[in-house]
């Protein structure tokens, strides 16, 4: 317990957190815009997904590359729900053209708040667990794993245009508020703090979640998965039970920060599933560092500002330049990402200081 | 002592980090400048055509500056990438109309990305001028509507096409809101006519493959295909049809996504012949235009072509400024009350306001694609048409049931 307070990740997650508090009252005292307080909230989710994706990449060594379906499918579950909130529970306009006259049976859980958190969990978990029970006992790995996880994002959203009359096809859901009412303007400046502070709230409870399961037996094995896969099945570990379990984890992770998402964007289309999407994902982790879990949160918030910040003004024709041009640098010469290479070089001059004690 | 090391280091980074967090600083001195966003996809699927309309916006704005600005003001455009995502397109407009303070937006292209912004635009109470045709059963008092609603643009083709004796129709579409919107329509105008619906099909946004569904149309037979396929896919499909053989001689198609930079796109050789409805054309013969179309050939380049959306971003930009400048007012409520029953001389003709919708009366026009790229008007309606977006002053409409949800 001790060790774990004192862990310079852990430090810097707590300063990252402390900061984000901080945000709001900004706000409120008008230093900061609403807008920056809303992008923050959307940053807090894509932090939640980096995070699920850290553990089975960066700990695991699973590479997917369709985390967007989980993240698309949680934030679908929440905006069906706001969508019927917003609707009072009648037929949306999308459904009257695609040639429905009543609600369709897999939008009625959406009626009620404790139903749809639950197929906003239920769905993904049972999805993952069901792709991953079949390519993890059959010992599908590495780049043919990463193939099946994007052909199965391909799938969900070639289904999900398909099924327009049912998901509004590439439009999407569209034209609904938050859990807590609306959160634009300064007349809900109360609302935009309740989300914002509830958003971090799960930041910092999943955040903590995921360093308790790292720091038992469990967060062990999985190291050991990604070290050396067959070792740990011949030391008598169940690799694909293992396996399945954290893939069933992160996508968990992935369709909460999907639904928290939903309620900062106020909207949620099928682009959020796609493979580009579900691939800067894993940019954001790879370019925070892997393997650290506070490097998936630093990469999440970092890339996400950069792009708000440089995509505007006289950046505006060249800023997908200056990104790509970050991106192959760290793959370049930071192939340990942000949190690495700190903490290599933190490591570099503790030696330094070793060596000159010992001189002296 | 060595973890302080890192910690510092962890500071050093978390204080970069955080700086690229603007803090809002707002100047509210009376300044000589206005400020406007123009939110486009300038990368990714849609920049191909997004790009032409802000270009279009930027021309305006550049005209209105040189004579003198609004109010006394020079217009200052803000300008953010949507990305072709709708969701950032959202965090855009909110950037915007927040952050920059932009008094209006000019943007937009996809309905997708329309109805992404439409709640923001609406809870923040700002204006955002849509330029581009779509599929109508929308009047948001937040959205000034420069495009043509479904009866400024599919009814009266779908109608001069029952005029001149097509009767099997055939229905080709990307799978979005729009074609099936539009399909829907048309097939409740084509059976109140007694006109034929041979066949309805959609095929994937990024579909390339078109040969299962031009065997589907050779089976049908149809007189006529009415095409909403939107972007890439209209390149595969006309070529893949030119290599067929089959020519607007065979079977005439009436395309409503098809304008003069898609043309240059596909190739004249392979389009012409074939129809389109617009309300405007580069070869529209107006004093406006020639103006228009020398000035953004003068701006952009001698191979550029304007198109109907372009022209529409044009006027966008000028209602704007003529609304401000009859309220003597930036202000949202003030410049939509203005707005109501402005009228201008655009390129396209006389085109008004209409307060109740906020859509445009526009003139119809039916063109046909020559081999030189560009569109002749074949049939033009003789007087602007009043815009409908929900249909209700057609009774077939009426008796189909095709109305929002209220």
């Amino acid at each position: 317990m001790k060790k774990a307070v004192k862990d310079p990740k852990n430090i810097t997650f707590a300063l990252i957190a402390v900061i984000l508090v901080c945000m709001p009252l900004l706000y409120t005292a008008g230093l900061l815009k609403s807008t920056m307080v809303i992008f923050l909230g959307k940053c807090i989710a894509f932090a939640i997904v980096a995070i699920g994706l850290d553990i089975i990449w960066g700990y695991t060594g699973i590479l997917s590359l369709g985390h967007g379906l989980y993240f698309a499918l949680g934030a679908y579950g929440m905006g069906m729900y706001l969508k019927m909130q917003a609707t009072g529970g009648r037929i949306t306009d999308f459904m009257q053209v695609g040639g429905l006259t009543k609600l369709p049976a897999i939008w009625k859980p959406f009626l009620s708040l404790p139903a749809s958190i639950l197929m906003i969990i239920l769905v993904p978990a049972l999805l993952a667990g069901v792709i991953g029970y079949f390519s993890f006992k059959n010992r599908i790995k590495g780049v043919y794993f990463s193939i099946i996880t994007q052909a199965l994002t391909w799938a969900a959203y070639s289904l999900f245009i398909a099924l327009s009359p049912y998901t509004n096809g590439n439009v999407g859901i569209t034209e609904i508020q938050s859990l807590v009412g609306s959160v634009k303007g300064k007349a809900n400046g109360g609302n935009l703090m309740v989300l914002f502070y509830a958003a971090l709230v799960l930041l910092v409870l999943i955040y903590a979640l995921s360093c308790f399961l790292l720091s038992t037996k469990l967060g062990k094995i999985l190291i050991a998965i990604q070290d050396g896969e067959n070792r740990t099945y011949f030391s008598g570990y169940c690799v694909s039970r293992y396996k399945n379990f954290v893939y069933i984890l992160s996508a968990v992770f992935a369709a909460i920060a999907g639904a928290v998402f939903v309620n900062f964007n106020g909207s949620i289309t099928p682009t959020q599933m796609t493979i580009s999407y579900s691939v800067t994902m894993v940019i954001w982790v790879a370019v925070g560092g892997r393997g650290t879990l506070v490097g998936a949160v630093i990469g999440a918030f970092l890339i996400n500002l950069c792009e708000y910040n440089l995509s505007s003004g006289s950046l505006v024709e060249i800023w997908q330049y200056v990104i790509g041009i970050l991106f192959t640098l760290t793959v370049l010469f930071f192939k340990s990402g942000i949190v690495g290479v700190i903490s290599e070089k933190a490591a570099a001059l503790r030696r330094k200081k070793k060596m000159k004690e010992a001189e002296a | 002592m060595k973890k302080k090391i890192v910690k510092r280091a962890a500071c050093t980074f978390l204080a970069a980090a955080i700086s690229c967090v603007p803090v809002g600083c707002s100047n509210e001195s009376e300044s000589d400048e206005v400020k406007v966003g123009l939110l486009h996809s300038l990368t990714g699927s849609m920049a191909i055509s997004e790009v032409s309309v802000r270009d279009a916006e930027l021309l305006a704005i550049e005209e209105i500056n040189a004579a003198g600005g609004v109010l006394g003001k020079q217009i200052v455009a803000v300008q953010e990438d949507g990305a072709s995502d709708p969701s950032t397109f959202a965090t855009k407009a909110e950037k915007l109309i927040d952050s920059d303070e932009v008094v209006t937006v000019f943007g937009c292209w996809t309905s997708a990305s329309r109805k992404a912004v439409k709640q923001i635009f609406e809870d923040y109470d700002n204006l955002l001028w849509y330029p581009v045709q779509y599929e109508g059963m929308e009047a948001s008092s937040n959205i000034m509507y420069m495009g043509a609603a479904p009866n400024q643009q599919i009814v009266p083709a779908i109608e001069y096409l029952i005029d001149q004796g097509y009767e099997n129709f055939f229905l080709l579409g990307s799978d979005y809101v729009f074609p099936r919107t539009a399909n829907m329509i048309i097939t409740a105008q084509l059976e109140a006519a007694g006109c034929n619906v041979v066949g309805e099909e959609y095929a994937a946004m990024d579909q390339t493959e078109f040969s299962a569904i031009i065997s589907k149309i050779e089976e049908a037979q149809p007189d006529v295909i009415i095409n909403t396929l939107n972007g890439t896919g209209n390149v595969s499909f006309f070529k893949q049809m030119d290599e067929r053989n089959i020519t607007a001689d065979d079977i005439m198609t009436m395309s409503f996504s098809i304008a003069e930079e898609e043309v240059a796109a596909i190739g004249a050789d392979i389009l012409q012949g074939h129809m389109v409805s617009w309300n405007y054309y580069q070869t529209t013969e107006t004093e406006e235009n020639t103006k228009f179309v020398e000035a953004y050939k003068a701006k952009f380049g001698e191979d550029r072509v304007t198109s109907d959306p372009a022209e529409a971003a044009y006027i966008a930009v000028y209602m704007w400024a003529a609304a401000c400048e009859k309220a003597g007012s930036f202000d949202v409520d003030a410049v939509k009350e203005a707005a109501a029953g402005l009228s201008f001389e655009a390129p396209e003709g006389t085109v008004t306001i209409n307060g109740e919708n906020q859509h445009l009366a526009k003139t119809v026009r039916i063109g046909q694609i020559s081999e030189d790229g560009l569109i002749y008007e074949i049939y033009a309606t003789d007087a602007p048409v009043e815009p409908d977006p929900y249909l209700t002053t057609y009774q077939w409409a009426v008796d189909a049931g095709i109305q929002p949800l209220e």
